[in-house]
Parts: structure tokens; C-alpha cells; sequence
């Protein structure tokens, strides 16, 4: 198996300038990110989606990902779905204030979570999601305040090392996550193109009807890697 | 000239600079010039929104970037925008390389403190529109 990054729920905030929604949102992530669960998430920056490159994209399609959006327009669920993939979860701020009946702050400046209750409830929201994606059952956080945690730092996943490459297949550029990786460590392990196959499989999602222009068009690849890659010494 | 100039941080969440640019912003369309700017969500431009890309085409755009991967002035320009100005928030910190940020959710003094230097900035170029205008 490669040596991937730990696999995270990467969360994906819209940030909404124009909306004490949007605050909300990117104050309450922050939260999950730094204080609830800092060791099982990770975030990258909505408009990098388009600013940036494959790795940048490689990112929503290598984590689960939950996306939080502040208002009906769901601008971080669709354009999770439209660079990577369709966002494991999603939630809408709008919508969980109004079914807790909580209103939105009034400021769209910085807030602090300890002292804004709607933004202490949908960070909360966030990290039972969080567990529910992971499988982890946790006790509840509710209640927790910023100064009982050791606060971590939230940090980005651009530049998230998560390597592709892209391939021919069947006529279509498909881009393969973590393919760079897995060939070099199976090619220094001595395995079997099944092996590799079925590591590529953990990371990538293969359609069925695709799979032997799948398996050929790797095999090949895996093949001028091996002809290239310096020889080893057994 | 009639039209607000719109004033576009990048609000990037996994970098303190990007805090300060959003800081930065609404001071500027709150506080210090907010009868003649206004905001808009970079992620509704980026996502094509229909009157998104229309006022960033007919405004007068100031971006604000936290990173040197710029996605406000990226975007902007993806939406056929020509910002009007570019500001860095980098750019402060080599001025000031005193006011150290404490943290991406937690601004602390000096962070804010950069972030009203860079209104300052923000606010003579928004004048400067406007007298050109």
C-alpha cells in the first residue's frame, strides 16, 4: 500500500463574502479544523478549485469531502462536484439555522464561535458529520470551549502532495489519483501488475464497462515505468 | 463614476493572510469607503454566476490575494474582469514585519493592525478610482 496522506474528511467552506453566512461558515470550519477535530480533517480554499491544478483537485477527489455552504446557491457543493467529485455531505447554513430555530449573527465580521451560538451549532454539525463519514463514535463536544483545547493550526491542502498523473483511456484523458506513487513503491516491492491494479482501484473509482481499457492502459504505463525506472539490485 | 468599485478578497481559509484580506475588505466597504464599494462572493464568480461575472465586467474591481496562487485576481479575470488594482497582503508584511498574524482564525492585534494598514491602501486607491471616474 502506498504511503498516501492520512485519510481526512476534507472540508470544503464557501467563505461568501457578502453574507454573515459565509462567515459563519468559514469561522465554524476553521473551528472543526483547529479545535474539535483537528487530526481528521483538512481544508482546501474554494476558489483554488479554479485557480489552481490537478493537485489542487486531486485533493476533493482523494478525501471525503463535506461542504458548507451558506446559503441555496451551494456554491462549495457545486463546485466540489463540478472539479472533483460529488461531496460526501453537504449542509447549507441557511437551512440548519432555520431548522434549529437559530438566526443568522448580524455581522459579517469576525466572530468569535465561543460567544456566537449559531456558529458553535453548525461547527458541532460539521464534526458529527465528520464521525459519521469516518466511522469514529466519539462522545459529544457539545459545550466545549475554545480556551479548554489546545488549539491547532488550520492549514490548507494546496499543495497537498497527493500525486496524479493522466492517462489515454479508451480515447478519454483520464486523470489517475496517486498513480506516480503506487508505481514507484510497487516497483521497488517487486509486485505484480494485480497488485498494482488493485491499489489503484482504493484510489480511483473504475466504471465497471471501462475496466479492461483501464487495466490496459495502466499496464502499459506500468510498463514504461518499470523499462525507465533505474534498475534495482536484488 | 456611478458604479461601486468592488472590492474582492480571496478569503483563503487555510492561510492567515488570507484572514487579513478579508479583514482588509470589509473594513473598507463597511467603515471606510461604504457608500461607494460594495463585496462579492468570490466563490459565486468562480461558480459563473450570471451577475456576479456581470459586476466584476462593469465595476471597478480591487482584488486582495493571500498567496501568491492569487485566485481573486484569477478568478476575476476568469470572469472577464480586469481588476483595477491588485493588492498582496504580503506586501504589507514586508513594509511592517513587525505585525506578526497569530493565526488564521484569530487575527490578534497585529493582524488586524495589518489589515488596517491595508484598508488604508485599499481606500486611497478607491479614491483615486473615483476621481478618475
Amino acid at each position: 500500500m502506498p504511503v498516501l496522506p492520512k485519510r481526512k474528511v476534507g472540508l470544503v467552506s464557501c467563505s461568501g463574502e457578502e453574507l454573515a453566512e459565509g462567515t459563519l461558515a468559514r469561522v465554524a470550519t476553521l473551528y472543526v479544523l483547529e479545535q474539535l477535530r483537528p487530526d481528521d480533517t483538512a481544508t482546501i480554499c474554494l476558489p483554488l478549485f479554479l485557480a489552481g491544478d490537478d493537485k489542487e483537485r486531486a485533493f476533493a477527489r482523494f478525501f471525503p469531502t463535506i461542504a458548507i455552504d451558506g446559503c441555496a446557491k451551494r456554491c462549495a457543493a457545486r463546485a466540489t462536484e463540478k472539479h472533483s467529485a460529488i461531496p460526501t455531505a453537504s449542509l447549507v447554513i441557511s437551512d440548519l439555522l432555520a431548522a434549529r430555530g437559530l438566526k443568522a449573527p448580524s455581522s459579517r465580521r469576525q466572530m468569535d464561535i465561543v460567544k456566537e451560538p449559531a456558529a458553535n451549532v453548525v461547527a458541532h454539525e460539521i464534526a458529527r458529520q465528520v464521525d459519521e463519514i469516518l466511522g469514529v463514535p466519539r462522545q459529544p463536544v457539545a459545550g466545549l470551549r475554545a480556551e479548554e483545547s489546545e488549539a491547532a493550526r488550520a492549514t490548507c491542502s494546496c499543495g497537498s502532495d497527493i500525486p496524479v498523473a493522466h492517462l489515454n483511456i479508451a480515447g478519454k484523458d483520464v486523470e489517475v489519483i496517486a498513480l506516480p506513487l503506487i508505481f514507484e513503491q510497487a516497483h521497488q516491492a517487486g509486485e505484480t501488475f494485480d497488485q498494482v491494479f488493485d491499489q489503484i482501484r482504493i484510489y480511483n473509482v473504475i466504471p465497471g464497462e471501462a475496466e479492461l481499457a483501464y487495466r490496459q492502459a495502466i499496464q502499459r504505463a506500468y510498463e514504461a515505468y518499470c523499462a525507465n525506472a533505474p534498475h534495482l539490485e536484488s | 463614476m456611478k458604479r461601486r468599485v468592488l472590492i474582492i478578497p480571496c478569503s483563503g481559509i487555510g492561510k492567515a493572510y488570507g484572514s487579513v484580506g478579508r479583514e482588509a475588505a470589509y473594513q473598507v466597504v463597511e467603515e471606510l469607503r461604504p457608500d461607494v464599494t460594495e463585496t462579492v462572493c468570490l466563490s459565486l464568480l468562480t461558480m459563473g454566476d450570471a451577475d456576479a461575472h456581470a459586476q466584476v465586467r462593469e465595476s471597478p474591481t480591487i482584488t486582495i490575494d493571500g498567496c501568491p496562487t492569487a485566485c481573486a485576481k484569477v478568478n476575476v479575470e476568469a470572469a472577464g474582469g480586469k481588476p483595477a488594482a491588485e493588492f498582496r497582503v504580503f506586501d504589507v508584511y514586508r513594509a511592517h514585519r513587525e505585525l506578526k498574524v497569530r493565526s488564521v482564525s484569530d487575527l490578534g492585534e497585529n493582524g488586524l493592525a495589518m489589515a488596517h494598514i491595508l484598508a488604508e491602501e485599499i481606500a486611497a486607491k478607491v479614491d483615486e478610482l473615483k476621481d478618475e471616474g
